[in-house]
Order: C-alpha cells, then structure tokens, then sequence
C-alpha cells in the first residue's frame, strides 16, 4: 500500500507525555494484576483437589490443546469481574479463539474450580458470546467440558430465558447444520443440561474413570427410582463409549483426550479462503510503546486520534478519506498486519457533515470488502437549534443505518469515551461487531457522569426552584457522578459482557491482526442497506 | 610401456574417489563400476564414464570378478585399480584380469598369495632374516622343552593351550622362576577344559603397538620404504586414528624396520605399493614382523603428507613400467582419523540415513565421498571419510585435525567425530604414549553421552523459528491478554517449554537465551549451530557434534507414558527384516514385534506395553527412518 506514512506530532519530551505514559502503565497494571487473579481460577482447595485427580487445569488444557506457542485470543477474561461476591473469576468458564492444528477454532473449557464449574448467569452470556464468535467468523468450537450444569440458586437466571442455557444447544445444533463443526472432550462432570454438550456435539471424547456424562447424578437417581449406582456405572467413559455410544473416543487422560481433539480438528480440512487479500504485515514506523504518552487518560482532553493510527497500522500508512470535510471524524485505508482495514476514528464531537462523511465511508469499505476498525471516542452528536434544523438526527441516522448493515467484519476499540449515540454511529456492542474491546482508560454511559448530574440537577430546580442551595445541589449531583463513574468503567463493562475484554493499548495491533485473521474465515454477505433519511 | 589412457576403478567410496582424481591429474581417463545402491554416488558423478556391474550386495556387484572384468573390457580399459578391500587382494581376480589382458594395478598374484598365507607368510619373511615374534608351537613338548623354549624366547613369555581358546588356560610368565608352577597349572586348566593339556609357547608382548611401513617397488627390482605409520589406535582392530611418523620410533629402529620391510617385500618379489605390518612391544623397544598387506592401505594419506609421495600416483607409474623415483625424506607430521557411520554413544552402533547437510573442512585433507543426498545404508563399509591434517609437529598435526573435526559437520547421519574429538584430545594420545588396548581401556571417558541440555534448547528455539510466519497467528509467541503462554514442544523426549527469551528444559533452571538465523546457522547465545531438518527430526551441528533430535506430540507421549501404549518406533534407520504381528493382534509387553536390520545388525523391535496393534505400518523389505513409525499400540482390547 503506497499511502502516505503519518508521522508523529507528539512533543515526546514534554510533561504531558511523561504524565499520560505513567497514568496508562499504572491503568495497565492494574488490569495485569486483575488478570491474574482471575487466570488462578477458583480458590486453591478446590485448585488442588482438582490437580489431584489427575486432572489438567483449564488454562493448562487450553495450552495443551493448542499448538505449542499459539497465541489465545481469550474473550472477557474478566467476566463476572465483581459480581457474586466474587466467586465466580473470569465467570467459571475459558473461552477464546486459538490455534489447533492449524486452524483457528473458538475454545470453551469449563473451570471445574470455580464451583464445579457451575453455570453463572454471566457463564452463561460468556459461553453464548463464545458460540456467537464462532457462529460470525465460520470458526470450529471446542468444548472441553468439567462443569456441574445451571448454578441452581440461581436457576432463574440461567434457565428460562431466549438467551439462557437452553440457547447453548440451539446454537451448537444450528451451527453444526451451518458445517461449523463441534466437538466436546468431557474431562470432568457433564451433568443434567450439560450432559447436552457432548451429545449435541459432531465427535465427543471422554476420559475413562474422569469424565461423565448423565442426565441425572447418583444422588438424584437415587432419589428418584431409590437405585444405588457410581458416577463412573452410571456415566463414565466406559459406559459411553463402549454401551451408549454418547462418545466415540475413549482417552486415557486430559493430554491424550486433548491429542484426539487435535487430530480430529486436523481432519476438518484448510479453513476457508479469505474475503480479501492480505500482504505481508509490517510494523508501524511509529513507535506503538508511545501509545501510552500520546493518548490522554481523561477521555475529555483532546489529541489527534491518528497519534493513535500511526501506531497500529502497518507502516503507519494511512490513506486519509475527505480529510478536509468533517473533520471530527477521521475516515481512511490501511493494513492492519496485512489485512485491509477501512479506520473510522473520533477526532471530536460528531457534527452532521461527520456523520454523513462516515455513512459514505462505512459504504465505501462495504462495497471494497474492506473490514472497519471503530476507534471509539466520543462524547456523542453535537446539540442545539442550528443544529437540530440542520437536520443532525437524520444525518446521524444515516450513520447508524450504514453501521448496522455494513456486512464486513467490523471491530470497535473503545480508545477513551463511549457516549450516547456516539456509541451507536461508532458501532457500539449493539451493532455487533465481531469483537469490541476497551482500553482501561474508556467509559461507557448513555452519557459522561458530569452531564448526567447536570442533566438531573436542572430537571430537578425546574421542580424546586429557588430553594436549592448550592450545596444540596452538590449534594445531588455526587451520587449521580459516582454511580456514572463505577459503572461507567471498563471493568463494570467487562465483568457483564458489555465488551469482550480490556486489553493493554500497545495490545491493540496485535489484537487486531489475531481478529482480523479469525473474521476471515467466514465469507461476507452481499451489500444491502436499509434507507437512509436523505 | 607408455602411461595408461584408461583405468577401471573397481571400487567405491572414498577410495574410488582418490583413485579417480589421481587419473585425473595424470590426464588418465577414468571408468567407475558401481551397484545399484551407489547409482549417484560421488564416484560415479566425477569419473568418465560410469559402469553399472550389479546390484547392492557386493557379492554381485564389487566382489563379482567377471562383472568388473566385462567392465573393463566393455569399456576399453586398459588397467584396473581395485582400492582396498574387495578384490584388492584376491588373487583369483588378479589372474582374470591378466588372462583377459588387463593390468592389475598391484603386486604380482604370486606375491599376494606368499603374503595371503599368515604362517606361510611368517616362514617366507623369517628365511629372509625379518624377526617375528618368537615361540615354539611344537606338539607334545615336555615341561623342560617348554622352559628350554622360554630361555630362547625371552620373557615374558605367554604359554598357551594348544586346544584352547578364549583365553583360558592361558599363563602370563614374566620370570623363569615362576615358570615351572604356571606350567603345571595351565596344564592341569587345559586339561579340565579341554582334555589336552599341550601347551604352546611364546613371547608376551607388553604395551602392543601397531606400526607399519610403506613400501614400494617396481617392476624392475627396486624397492623402497617410505616410512612407518602408526595405528595402534584401534578398538576390536578396527582402525580408528593413524599417523605418520610413529611418535616412538627412533631414525634407527626405523632404518632397521624399513630395511627389513624392504627385504619381505623382495623375499616374495613384489611389485607396487604394499605395507609390512609390525607388532612393537612399547616396553622393551622389540619389533616382530606380523602381516605383508599386498595393496593401498586406507591410513595411506598420512604417508604422503610426510613424504610429498602420491602413492596412487606412483602404483598407476609403477605399473605402467616406470622406474621408481621417489624422494625419501620425511617432513613434518600427519594424522588421519576415520570418520565412520556409528554411534560411539550407543556401543558403535552403525547408523545410517540421508546426509542432509555437509560441510568438510577446506584447510586440511579430506578424502571422502560425501555428499548432501547421500544414503549411507547398511550394504557396505561404514566409513564415510577421512580427514588428514599434516603439522610441523606432531602437536601441531594433532591441534589442527582437533580444529578441523570441529568444523566437520555431517548432519543427518549420525558419526563418530565426537568420539574422535575426544580421543585426539587424550592425554596418552598427546604424549604418543599409545598402545592398541589404549581405546578399549579409556572408552568410557572418550564417550560422552550426556546431551546438552543447550542443545535442546537451542532444538526448541529453532522449531520456534522454524514456524514464524508474519501473521501474528503463525508466530509460537504464546500471545495472550494476559501473562503469555509457554510455548512447549517434546523434543527427544523431554518438554522444553519457550517464552520471549526464556527457556526451561524439563525440570531445568530457566536459561535466557536470543536465538536468530545467521547465514543459514543457528545462532543460540554465542553458540552456532547447523541445521537440518529430516521430518520431525531436527539435526544439530556443532564442534563436530551432530544431535538428532526428534520432535514428539507431547499430549500422546503424556498417555503413553501413563502406559496406554502409542507408537512403536524403527530405533535406526534399516530396513524391516521381519514382521511378526499383524494389525489388531494382542501382544504383549516385551514381545518381539519386526526386526530391523541396518549395517548386517539386527535390532528387535518389541512391544512396549500389553496391548492391540492399532497400526502395523511396514512390510518386510521395506526401509525405514530413524524413529519412523512402524505400529501402534493401544492398551486395552476394544
């Protein structure tokens, strides 16, 4: 790609920079640190006892089962981060996309640590999300099942509903008739819904004397008909693969169950062609580690958003699209470790001429089979008279309209702010993208806290008039601020599934390339748009 | 007679070769024989003119007199030059090719047959005044002939069972006053084990050491020595490394060993280039005529060195009517160390395989006939080539060949240059304080088994490289949101796990190590390694060692190493001799499953665990590669 390299305005000496560097790495740490509580799993009784069964953990499983070095493009590693009294890390369950013998393929591993493994309401989301990546991007699902079924003091939560637990066998079934294939390796417990697993899946593979599989356990049997019978009669890997035939592999452990999984992916064949062309990927000429000091923490200080550009496309090449018309938006070509990408990027408040410059845009990468990469940050459309007869509502409309039926793959990062129906035009959680990641510096709200309280506070004095003190006034306004901030943060965000995980922002490249790579597996649908509000 | 115009090479290997650039040089035209099995073989690709005389086994290829002789014929030369080994000393061919016209390029077939007798040998070269070692092997000698004969011979004396062998019953008599007790008991031992209590006598040489010397001769009366060569570096009388001059002889004892060298020769009216083998006792200084070996030796180059003689050069003259004109001073020093197809660590066990990468050193000889491609296989010889260096001193002859072993690298095959590093780099050896039991008696410390655990490392660093695309998929970074991932690979068995710079081998300490491609090598740390990759085998080379480290599924070795069976591998690359089970038998632990046979050894590949074949996938005849599959086996009966 021959477009023009950006360069870097940044004063890398000044104050500013050192300031924003320091508070990223601080934000990053924290994340670090979060991550790793939640990689550890359940508590380290219940960590032990697994181990010594013999059993891998389910971040060792996820390692041995994808190729050696093979990176994990784990979703919402953070999920149920906060909630549950924090029982349930990373929501009891692993799921990502990897590498196994050469494709890539979505991986689900239950965390038999995490109360046996135990179905969540935010498990349940997880592993929905999960198929979901799998279902968008034509990618092979891997189950590897240790799990107890629906967490039962929250049954309500996890049972009844169009998106609970029922949906995970709707969805293997439905795609398994789509050629997506699905394979379950039951390594632990696959008890009452959960026995579905495997038996909806393609090809199956169970432990001998480890995994089991039934619709109802020991005490329920006995309960029931009063028989008095083991998990391992009742279940087990001998029963399935020999009598019931639930199973067709019978391993011996976690690694070789893992190796029969392996070679049965390698029997699916090369992965579909990609949509587009990719070139040789090449790093950005501008230093990505600057990420840090270039980028504000505070979503409202302004900056360039191509100091972000330039250090995540390849080259940091950048073939700007109406450069000089809307300015608050940055549209334009470039590659992203090869693959084509079209950038729609917040440089300020969307004002009409914005907006229809990213409808064109958005349309443009539509026709070209040229993916989009949202970089979010934005505090929503501008407001007022002049702006309201200009008609900004229909001009956002015709945003939204083209975001929501463009057919490439779309990826958001949310970079700072995610307001309003800024979130909307910018191809928020709504609009389905095949991943939305947020950086730990973004907030999302329907608006920013400040604005809110005041928003509020003013209805409020309509109300009361002149009897509001300064101070009451204050007094309102702080809860509103503070309930704005908690659950505007990206870990508010994450631990519910609003995003599919906070990532480090000298991540974003890579994060990208790996998504990019995954959302070419699935063929695009033909162009076809809705009306736009001309 | 004029210089030949044509010459038949009725050979192969590295012998071929020499012999066919020596033609070279003398603007000869030169014809290579060769077998099925060495269709592209290095002597084949530089002669002339290449002759096919048969199939792999020798008996119907290089051994087969008519073959070689129709070759020559067919293809109009005039002379044959048989190397070594083969037809070199069969006097039977010798006959055929002057019957058929054809010049033998060696002695007369009279002459091999006076020296291819051993005993006859000894009485021929005894009558021309050359010593032997002393004895008296009379029949029915009495106590007192056996202590007369002790006082003719010398101690020590060794008295020998007529009937026995094996050692037993033997007496070592270093003193006459020991003598008459040794006697009465190794008769009463001779007697229990084999019912004859004859005795035989003979000198004891202490601290044998195997020096030899060059000679040539023409066809019209004059003989030459060219020096001694030393070889009592030997392990079960294979050769291993040989020099020139022998560190112990004095210019005396030489002149006296090579005049009586020269006069065995002439006692059987030899012609062309032939070597006088003597056994010296290192102790007491004594020499004995042993063997007259009528042909070119393999350990020849070292003589050249020293002498500036090209002896091939000057069998093809002599044999063509020249009169010998050789200079007979020595000059400096020279070793060879043979490099051979067996692995030291594993009991010299021959190896095989293709030869995947070559590098010979350029700055010291090298006769071989390697190259990349090249399938050494089990028909013939497994010595693959030899490297000479040549020094103004012993020291120095030794320091370089040391050096450029290191540089040898021969991957794809495993050899025995480690082996040879070792031996050059012995004490004993540098001092020249060498006997031929040296290498047996110290083959524990020249045998190193212990694989580096750098070199597994650098094993894993490699496959890490090796799978580097540009996509950020393809690389084996162990990206993750979070902490990376290990990347882990079993390489030879053990689980080397990579991370950035990081690697830990087995349960190892982490060693940091930066790994990068320099101009085809491996560059882990300050080490450099050759690479090469035979399927999941990766080979690394380095200071003469070749490490062939073969790549496993880790997860399916987890499940046979918690017995349920797995693959069942060739543990050398052969050929199946022998299939005893077929797909879906139940075997059992320890059960001989194929025989592969590789270098005429036969390896029994048995069962690992009790179980049922899953897979039999070779067929007798069939070749196979070091750790190919040849079944599978699982556990439990389904």
């Amino acid at each position: 790609m021959d477009a023009p390299v950006l360069r870097s305005t940044a004063d890398k000496s000044g104050d500013a920079f050192r300031r924003h560097s320091e508070e990223h790495a601080e934000l990053v740490a924290e994340l670090r640190g979060k991550l790793a509580v939640a990689a550890l799993g359940g508590p380290e009784k219940a960590r032990q006892r697994h181990v010594d069964r013999g059993k891998l953990l389910p971040r060792e499983r996820v390692d041995t089962l994808l190729d050696p070095g093979s990176p994990f493009l784990e979703l919402s590693p953070l999920a149920a981060d906060g909630l549950y009294g924090g029982d349930a890390p990373a929501a009891g369950v692993i799921t990502g996309v990897g590498r196994v013998s050469g494709r890539e393929v979505v991986v689900v591993a239950n965390d038999a640590t995490v109360k046996g493994g135990t179905y969540y309401p935010m498990t349940v989301k997880k592993h929905l999300r999960a198929q979901e990546v799998a279902l968008h991007n034509n990618l092979p699902c891997v189950y590897l099942v240790d799990s107890g079924g629906a967490f039962l003091p929250r049954q309500d939560e996890v049972f009844p509903d169009r998106e609970h637990f029922g949906r995970i066998f709707f969805n293997q079934a439905t795609m398994s008739a789509r050629g997506i294939p699905q394979i379950a390796a039951v390594l632990g417990s696959c008890t009452a819904g959960g026995a579905y697993v495997p038996a909806m899946s393609d090809e199956a593979v169970i432990v001998r004397g480890q995994g089991t599989i039934f619709l109802g356990g020991p005490p329920l049997v006995k309960a029931a008909t009063g028989e008095v019978v083991t998990a391992e009669e009742l279940g087990g890997g001998e029963l399935h693969s020999r009598t019931s035939g639930v199973t067709d592999h019978l391993a011996e452990d976690d690694a070789h169950a893992l190796a029969i999984v392996r070679s049965i992916v390698s029997t699916f064949g090369p992965r579909s062609p990609r949509p587009w062309t990719r070139e040789p990927s090449v790093e950005p000429v501008v230093d990505p580690a600057e990420l840090y000091g270039v980028v504000p923490t505070d979503s409202r200080t302004p900056y360039d958003v191509r100091e972000v550009i330039a250090r995540v496309v390849d080259g940091s090449r950048f073939q700007e699209f109406k450069k000089e018309y809307g300015a608050t938006l940055v549209t334009g070509f470039a590659r992203i470790h090869g693959h084509p990408v079209g950038i729609v990027a917040n440089n300020g408040i969307l004002f009409g001429e914005s907006a229809v410059k990213g409808a064109h845009f958005i349309q443009l990468c539509d026709q070209r089979n040229v993916p989009l990469v949202f970089l979010q940050n934005i505090s929503g459309f501008m407001v007022g008279r002049e702006y309201e007869a200009g008609g900004i509502a229909k001009h956002g409309a015709k945003m939204v309209t083209a975001v929501a039926c463009a057919r490439v793959p779309k990826f958001t990062v949310v970079i700072g702010g995610s307001f309003g129906a800024g979130n909307y035009s910018m191809c928020g959680r709504a609009y389905s993208p095949r991943f939305l990641w947020m950086w730990p510096n973004a907030r999302i709200s329907v608006m920013g806290g400040e604005q809110a309280a005041s928003v509020l506070a003013t209805v409020r004095r309509d109300q009361l008039g002149d009897e509001w003190s300064a101070e009451d006034e204050e007094a309102f306004k702080a809860p509103i601020r503070r309930q704005y901030e908690e659950q505007g943060n990206p870990y508010y965000s994450t631990a519910r599934l609003w995003d599919d995980g906070v990532i480090d922002p000298r991540d974003t490249r890579t994060v990208l390339g790996l998504a990019l790579s995954a959302a070419a597996n699935a063929p695009v649908e033909p162009v076809s748009y809705g009306v736009f509000r001309m | 007679m004029a210089m030949f115009t044509s010459v038949l090479v009725a050979n192969r290997g590295e012998i071929a070769v020499r012999v066919v650039k020596a033609l070279r040089r003398l603007g000869v035209r030169s014809v290579a024989v060769y077998s099925d099995a060495d269709a592209d073989a290095l002597h084949v690709r530089l002669a002339d003119e290449a002759v096919r005389i048969g199939p792999a086994a020798a008996r119907e290829s290089y051994l087969s007199v008519d073959r070689v002789v129709q070759a020559a014929l067919d293809t109009g030369a005039q002379a044959v030059h048989p190397g070594y080994g083969f037809l070199a000393e069969n006097t039977e061919f010798a006959r055929a090719c002057e019957k058929a016209g054809l010049v033998f390029i060696g002695p007369p077939a009279e002459a091999i047959e006076a020296m291819g007798d051993k005993i006859r040998a000894k009485l021929t070269v005894r009558a021309a005044g050359v010593p032997v070692v002393p004895g008296r092997t009379e029949p029915g000698m009495s106590d007192d002939d056996l202590v007369d004969a002790a006082g003719e011979i010398g101690f020590p004396v060794l008295l020998k069972p007529s009937a026995g062998g094996g050692g037993k019953g033997m007496r070592l008599v270093k003193a006459e006053g020991e003598l008459r007790d040794a006697i009465e008991s190794a008769r009463r031992e001779a007697r229990g084990s084999f019912g004859d209590d004859t005795l035989l006598i003979e000198r004891f040489i202490s601290n044998p050491r195997h020096i030899e010397i060059q000679v040539l001769a023409d066809a019209h009366g004059n003989v030459v020595h060219l020096g001694e060569r030393e070889c009592s570096l030997q392990r079960r009388h294979q050769k291993i490394i040989e020099e020139a001059p022998s560190p112990l002889l004095t210019a005396e004892v030489r002149a006296e060993m090579g005049a009586a060298a020269v006069e065995a020769a002439r006692s059987v009216g030899y012609e062309g280039a032939g070597t006088v083998e003597f056994i010296v006792d290192g102790a007491a200084g004594d020499w004995f005529f042993m063997e007259m070996n009528t042909r070119l030796q393999v350990e020849h180059p070292v003589t050249e060195l020293v002498t500036g003689v090209d002896l091939v050069e000057w069998q093809l003259r002599v044999a063509s009517g020249e009169v010998l004109d050789v200079p007979v001073g020595l000059t400096g020093h020279a070793v060879e160390a043979r490099v051979y197809a067996e692995d030291p660590t594993r009991g010299f066990l021959p190896t095989g395989g293709t030869v995947l990468l070559l590098r010979e050193p350029d700055d010291v000889r090298v006769d071989s006939a390697l190259h990349e491609g090249l399938v050494v296989g089990s028909d013939y010889d497994p010595m693959l080539a030899k490297v000479i260096a040549h020094g103004a001193t012993r020291e120095e002859a030794l320091r370089r060949l040391h050096s450029a072993l290191g540089r040898m690298v021969v991957l794809g095959v495993t050899t025995n240059i480690p082996f040879l590093r070792a031996l050059l780099s012995d004490v004993d050896v540098r001092a020249g304080a060498l006997d031929t039991g040296l290498v047996e008696r110290k083959l524990d410390g020249l045998v190193a088994a212990e694989r580096p655990v750098e070199v597994v490392a650098a094993a894993a660093l490699a496959k890490r490289l090796e799978l580097g695309g540009d996509e950020p998929w393809d690389q084996p970074t162990g990206w993750r949101i979070g902490e990376h991932a290990w990347a882990t690979w079993r390489i030879d068995g053990v689980d080397v796990r990579v991370r950035g710079d990081e690697v830990v081998v087995g349960d190892g300490e982490p060693l940091s190590l930066k790994a990068f491609w320099r101009g085809g090598e491996l560059v882990v740390g300050a080490r450099r390694y050759a690479v090469a990759r035979a399927g999941n085998v990766l080979w690394l080379g380095a200071d003469g060692h070749a490490w062939a480290l073969p790549e496993t599924e880790r997860t399916y070795g987890a499940a046979a190493a918690a017995g349920a069976g797995g693959p069942v591998t060739s543990p050398m690359p052969g050929t199946v001799l022998v299939v005893r089970v077929a797909e879906g038998d139940v075997v059992t632990a320890g059960q001989a499953l194929f025989v592969v046979e590789a270098m005429k050894m036969e390896h029994t590949v048995t069962a690992p665990v009790d179980g049922v074949l899953t897979e039999v996938n070779v067929q007798a005849g069939q070749q196979v590669a070091l750790e190919e599959t040849l079944a599978v086996v699982a556990t439990h009966q389904e």
